[in-house]
């Protein structure tokens, strides 16, 4: 209480105004100047705490607060200056000094400790000359983008017109790939027919056997019925027989027209040894005819292969022909021809045709497989040629080489369907 | 030996042909083998048996007209009838050259085929009588002693027993009762009979051996 009580009062103090002899002049000089110090100093911080609440964002803001609280501190000094010029309250006047020094003290500390914080910040100058470089950066960047952008299209563009003219392309390949396909059926038919043409007497001889059969077995079972008394089992068994033979007979047209028809190739699965025991039964009289005897030896349990059955037997007749042809001349040993197929190591099936003709002449064996190459009186050289496209056509070779002691042996492999669907 | 019913022997390598025409051989009771190949037709005592051949002209291996020729070469003589699918004139006659009785082209008509295997058969069986008839006389003759085949030899000449027992130099009446024991062993009915056996007996030898059976 004592403390407060002489806090506040003057005592026997001399006010301020003593010391300047109470000059009306130097006293409201010194009244008029602090008032208006304090007045300036008071509206300091308020200023302050206006700004950093509009910029919350400042660095060091709580800076401005301690600026603020000290030049507040400062201002009551000079109020006081004021207030004691007329009042001796000296002690009030020291304890705001005080308070204005605990005030000053930390934040001069403090502003100490911040100048080179303060000064790492950049100047707007730098600021403003970096934000102007980011922004040509940026702009470069967009302008670089855009011309990607611009790039990546145009090369989108010539991509999808090439991819356009390969399509194109693609098609105007398949187109003449199939054009030449047709135009190797049409020579493969024509050959056929040529062919056939030359085996017609074997062909018609093939189809006489049955119904010489059927006719045969007609009378017998005539015979059989007016035996008194009529035998009929054996009348049926005649009949049966008929059945048999006529069917037979229709059978063999039916595989003839095969051979003759024009007909695109088509791959089935193909059972290599019954095509070939189907082809050798349309030339049985040609080469009774020619004296030759057919040995065969066929391969068991043969895998099938994915190849067209007329184009097939077309090699394989061709072949036969050409052996036959071949052992024209022969009659100091036996006219033989020797076929046999059998499946060879990497999932191929070998098929063999070996006369003991003449064989090739040195100067042939290099045209063998040409196109109207032939050492034939008749025949137009196609038949070699379009075998060997025919074998290539699925996949397979075809090549020919001289036996050991008479003749040639010409040889085709055909890969082996060993797609899943072969077993079924 | 001549008691042996005739066989149609039928050489085809097709099977269905082989059995129709078996089938209609045996419709009218002939007895029928059939063979896929010469070679199997060879191998068995077939061709030796009473019959004919009917043989299809291409087979396999050796063709029909030279199976016939090596028929020939082999002393078989059983008659040939050529069944063809396709008979060109020059392969016909090569056959018939070749003594061939036939040549039916298939297919034929079955009275065509019957007929021509009943002729075969008929021209076989002739044949058959008349080697057997050889054969038959030539035991008779072997039956002979020198003397009678002495006798015989000259009465077939045409001598007179008179002749014959004047070169012989024996007695007409020895030569009489010679040829008596000729014309009875010989069986013979008159000379000319006796005549012709001796044709078929070819050259008489002067002695044979009486014991050549």
């Amino acid at each position: 209480m004592i403390f407060f009580d002489s806090l506040f009062s003057s005592n026997d103090f001399m006010p301020h105004g003593f010391c300047y002899l109470w000059k009306p002049g130097l006293v409201w000089l010194h009244a008029v100047s602090d008032a208006l110090i304090a007045l300036a100093y008071f509206s300091i911080p308020i200023t302050l705490i206006y700004f950093i609440r509009k910029r919350k964002d400042l660095p060091f803001n709580w800076m401005f607060l301690c600026f603020g609280a000290f030049i507040l501190a400062c201002g009551s000094t000079h109020v006081m200056e004021v207030w004691t010029l007329w009042h001796g309250t000296y002690w009030l006047s020291g304890a705001i000094k005080v308070l204005t020094a605990m005030a000053s003290l930390p934040t001069a500390v403090l502003l100490v400790h911040l100048v080179p914080r303060a000064l790492a910040l950049p100047s707007p100058e730098a600021m403003r000359l970096e934000i102007a470089e980011r922004k040509r950066v940026q702009e470069e960047l967009r302008s670089a983008k855009d011309e990607l952008e611009l790039r990546v299209q145009e090369r989108t563009a010539e991509l999808r017109k090439a991819n356009q003219d390969l399509v194109a392309e693609i098609a105007q390949r398949k187109r003449s790939e199939e054009q030449l396909h047709t135009a190797q059926a049409q020579m493969a038919h024509m050959a056929r027919m040529t062919m056939m043409g030359e085996l017609t007497s074997s062909i018609a001889h093939e189809v006489n056997q049955p119904l010489a059969a059927v006719v045969t077995n007609g009378d017998a079972c005539l015979r059989w019925l007016g035996n008194e008394p009529p035998n009929l089992n054996k009348a049926r068994e005649s009949v049966t027989g008929i059945i048999r033979e006529a069917n037979r007979a229709s059978e063999i047209i039916k595989r003839i027209r095969a051979l003759a028809k024009k007909t695109p190739p088509q791959k089935t699965l193909l059972a290599v040894n019954e095509a070939i025991e189907e082809a050798i039964g349309l030339v049985g009289a040609e080469l009774a005819r020619h004296r030759v005897s057919l040995l065969k030896e066929l391969g068991p349990d043969l895998p099938p292969v994915l190849g067209d059955r007329v184009q097939f037997q077309q090699v394989i007749l061709n072949l036969i022909a050409n052996g036959i042809d071949a052992m024209d001349a022969v009659n100091e040993r036996p006219r033989e021809l020797f076929i046999s197929s059998k499946s060879i190591d990497d999932g191929r099936v070998l098929i063999s045709v070996s006369d003991c003709g003449a064989g090739i002449g040195q100067g042939s064996a290099d045209h063998l497989f040409e196109a109207f190459f032939t050492t034939k009186q008749h025949g137009m050289g196609l038949g070699l040629s379009i075998s060997r496209t025919i074998v290539e056509g699925h996949g397979g070779r075809l090549w020919a080489m001289a036996n050991e002691l008479y003749g040639s042996t010409f040889q085709f492999t055909l890969p082996m369907a060993v797609a899943a669907g072969a077993s079924a | 030996m001549s008691a042996i019913e005739p066989t149609v022997f039928l050489i085809d390598d097709d099977k269905a042909i082989r059995s129709a025409v078996k089938n209609l051989l045996e419709s009218v009771g002939l007895r029928t083998e059939v063979f896929s190949s010469p070679r199997e037709f060879l191998k068995g005592e077939s061709k030796d048996k009473p019959g004919c051949l009917v043989l299809d002209v291409r087979l396999p291996g050796a063709s029909g007209l030279d199976f016939q020729g090596e028929l020939a070469k082999a002393h078989v003589e059983i008659p040939v009838i050529f069944i063809t699918g396709h008979g060109d004139i020059p392969m016909s006659v090569q056959a018939m050259k070749a003594g061939a009785m036939d040549f039916l082209t298939k297919p034929f008509r079955d009275q065509d085929l019957l007929d021509a295997i009943q002729r075969a058969i008929g021209r076989d069986k002739a044949r058959r009588q008349q080697q057997n008839e050889g054969v038959e006389i030539r035991n008779r003759f072997n039956s002979l002693t020198p003397r009678e085949r002495e006798v015989m030899s000259l009465i077939v000449e045409g001598l007179l027993n008179k002749q014959a027992a004047a070169q012989l130099g024996t007695s007409e009446t020895t030569v009489k009762i010679h040829r008596g024991q000729v014309m009875r062993k010989m069986q013979a009915q008159s000379l000319p009979d006796l005549v012709r056996m001796s044709e078929r007996l070819g050259p008489l030898p002067k002695s044979i051996s009486p014991s050549s059976d």
